[in-house]
């Protein structure tokens, strides 16, 4: 394992060199793989080398990207939940909220529908205007963050529409929340800058 | 044998007194043990004392092909009747007594202050009900009418004897009658979403009048009975909609403003809707003249929600609910209809807010049910709030007790109402008689939402006199 390692470090060293030596190569210079035994044409055999791994990195990175992605997508996507007829933002929500924050100043064309819900106690027609007023907590949350308000539009679907249908403790604190729904820019979510 | 009658005339007597007290008691009962917890409820229920008149039924008879649907047409103008909780009503009688000359001494005996008759002529489409109200201690006819009865199988044939027990509810005691009149409501359906239904004031004719795959809300009745107009989420927005019930057509309001259209009311003219927006940083009440598609006009508007608006039936005012003394402690309010001071209906205490929601304006004018509790974790109850011409009144009175209650509606004569209960064997509509305290439940075995009582939609039949 240890020759191997230290090949490798070799081999980088040596395709870097290469690659500075060969100005007219548009490839970056990429860490060939395992290179037992080369062959006498050292040069085109470096070349098909290099290719490769010029190929399979762009898949890592396009792969790392997409995870990424997915990941600020979910994160994106993650409700936040409330206290009983409450629409103040909670500690939880907060620490979800900021996340998403970043996440959406790295996206600036992503739009979301933020849709507000109740659990089933009090009134049908309270709990939909309740409902609307934790969907605008999380507005106000993102814009004083400097987000602009145009791009959240809010909603609620009072208690109709429980995540849990039961009628519990447990259940009311997950029917308690604000569901985030991407309406544009979906293929245009970028991971928090660093 | 007339000594034997008169005594048990009289014992008759003494057990309807006897049930009025039974009655009023308990009820009674809780408005004491209420009175901690509703801030100004002074009893439970508005029961006036007063016996109610004995109302007999002589069985109904039938010429020319009548004789097959008298009964039937007895049996749903005896429960119409028994339902408008105006009398002590006797239609189990022995059909032997069934004849058509009136003997007045027999039902005087008996105890009746009033006696129906009826008679169906013909059959199939060109059948004719013909119905009297006798005076049995004046012994005479007060009131006679025909009415024309389409064949049984339509869908007009229980409408149109509801039409003819309205009437006779009319004769007896002058007020309208509420047997020819429909609930409207959401149900929720197995796959979440929600319909419109519609169900006959008796609990029969039960259907559904829309499918929209979608949540469909909060449905208000035209003054004409001819539209609904209703919230659906069809579009993935809450937005407001009224449904023709005669053609099927729609309409919609328009949304020139951001936010969630809710809880649509009509105005007494029929030609606008009030309803509220909600979202943004400023909430309101709305209006929309929906028969002229036009003239969307701001009513209130605030950093808080106004939602629920009721009109007062001579157009003048709005109730409302409202958050504006906090989060989780909504209000009712009055406000002049053209915008202006919002004051306070409901009992809010400093310190001790309660929370009191879905106000509906009596047809009468006088009052304002709503339902609410005073601390969380009460059930909810319906509650009636008398409405003077000052600011705030005190006199409250809660009509429900058992389970939890929520959202009432009024019926046209102004005593009844209807509202979705929760009882530990499930949910229903259920509808309390507020001067008497009966309650009887409408539908049950689904899970229903918001109902809205029906004016009366007895027009379509005329009484030929």
């Amino acid at each position: 394992m240890h020759y191997r390692r230290l090949f490798f470090v070799f081999a980088v060293l040596g395709a870097v060199t290469l690659g500075a030596c060969r100005r007219e190569s548009p490839e970056p210079p990429a860490p060939p793989q395992e290179q037992e035994d080369p062959g006498p044409d050292l040069d085109s055999l470096q070349r098909v080398q290099d290719s490769i791994a010029a190929a399979e990195a762009e898949a890592r990175r396009q792969a790392e990207l997409e995870r990424a992605q997915a990941d600020a997508r979910a994160t994106l996507e993650q409700m936040v939940f409330f206290d009983y007829d409450e629409s103040a933002i909670t500690p939880q929500a907060e620490q979800v909220l900021r996340q998403k924050v970043e996440i959406l100043e790295a996206s600036p064309n992503v739009r979301i529908r933020l849709e507000g819900h109740t659990d089933e106690r009090g009134s049908v027609e309270y709990n939909q205007a309740l409902g609307n007023r934790r969907a605008e907590s999380v507005r106000e949350f993102f814009v004083q963050f400097g987000l602009s308000a145009d791009r959240f539009q809010t909603t609620s679907y009072g208690e109709e529409r429980p995540l849990v249908n039961r009628s519990d403790e447990e259940a009311w604190a997950q029917n308690r929340r604000v569901e985030f729904v991407i309406t544009a820019g979906a293929d245009q979510i970028n991971p928090p800058n660093m | 044998m007339r000594v034997t009658s008169l005594l048990s005339t009289a014992l008759a007597r003494l057990v309807v007194v006897g049930a009025a007290i039974a009655l009023a008691l308990p009820t009674g009962a809780q408005g004491q043990d209420v009175e901690e917890r509703f801030p100004g409820v002074s009893l439970g229920i508005t029961y006036d004392g007063r016996e109610a008149a004995t109302l007999a039924i002589q069985p109904f008879t039938g010429v020319s092909g009548g004789e097959e649907i008298a009964s039937q047409v007895q049996g749903i103008i005896g429960r119409d009747l028994r339902y408008s909780n105006r009398f002590q009503v006797l239609d189990s009688l022995p059909r032997g007594i069934s004849r058509d000359e009136v003997d007045y001494g027999l039902w005087d005996q008996i105890g009746a202050d009033f006696l129906v008759t009826g008679r169906v002529e013909g059959a199939g489409i060109t059948s004719t009900l013909v119905v009297e109200l006798h005076d049995i201690v004046y012994r005479e006819v007060m009131d006679r009418a025909r009415f024309p009865l389409p064949n049984p199988d339509s869908g007009d044939f229980r409408m149109a004897v509801h039409t003819a027990a309205d009437e006779i509810v009319y004769w007896a005691t002058g007020d309208p009658g509420i047997a020819a009149t429909r609930v409207v409501y959401s149900q929720r359906m197995e796959d979440g979403n929600q319909e419109l239904w519609v169900v006959d004031f008796d609990g029969e004719n039960r259907r559904r009048i829309t499918d929209h795959a979608s949540i469909s809300m909060s449905p208000a009745w035209s003054p004409d009975g001819n539209r609904v107009a209703y919230v659906s989420y069809r579009t993935g927005l809450p937005r407001i909609y009224e449904l023709n019930l005669s053609t099927g057509e729609e309409r919609s309001v328009p949304a020139p403003r951001e936010g969630d259209y809710i809880t649509p009311t009509y105005t007494p003219d029929g030609q606008s809707l009030i309803f509220a927006v909600v979202g943004g940083r400023r909430s309101g009440l709305f209006t929309y003249n929906i028969v002229r598609e036009c003239c969307f006009a701001n009513i209130s508007e605030g950093p808080y929600e106004d939602i629920s608006p009721t009109v007062s039936p001579d157009g003048s005012r709005i109730a409302f609910n409202s958050n504006r003394l906090g989060e989780g402690a909504p209000q009712i309010y009055l406000v002049p209809v053209g915008g202006g001071q919002a004051n306070l209906l409901s009992p809010y205490t400093p310190g001790r807010p309660g929370y009191y929601s879905s106000p509906d304006w009596s047809p009468l004018g006088n009052r304002i049910a709503f339902h609410g509790r005073v601390d969380r974790g009460m059930p909810h109850q319906i509650l009636i709030s008398e409405v003077g011409t000052g600011t705030r009144s005190n006199r409250l009175v809660q009509v429900t007790s058992q389970g939890r209650n929520e959202d009432p509606s009024w019926a046209p004569d102004g005593r009844h109402l209807v509202y979705v209960g929760e009882r530990n064997w499930g949910r229903g509509l259920f509808i309390v008689d507020a001067v008497t305290g009966n309650e009887r439940t409408l539908v049950s075995g689904i899970r229903p939402n918001v109902p809205a009582w029906s004016p009366s939609l007895a027009s379509g039949v005329t009484a030929d006199r």
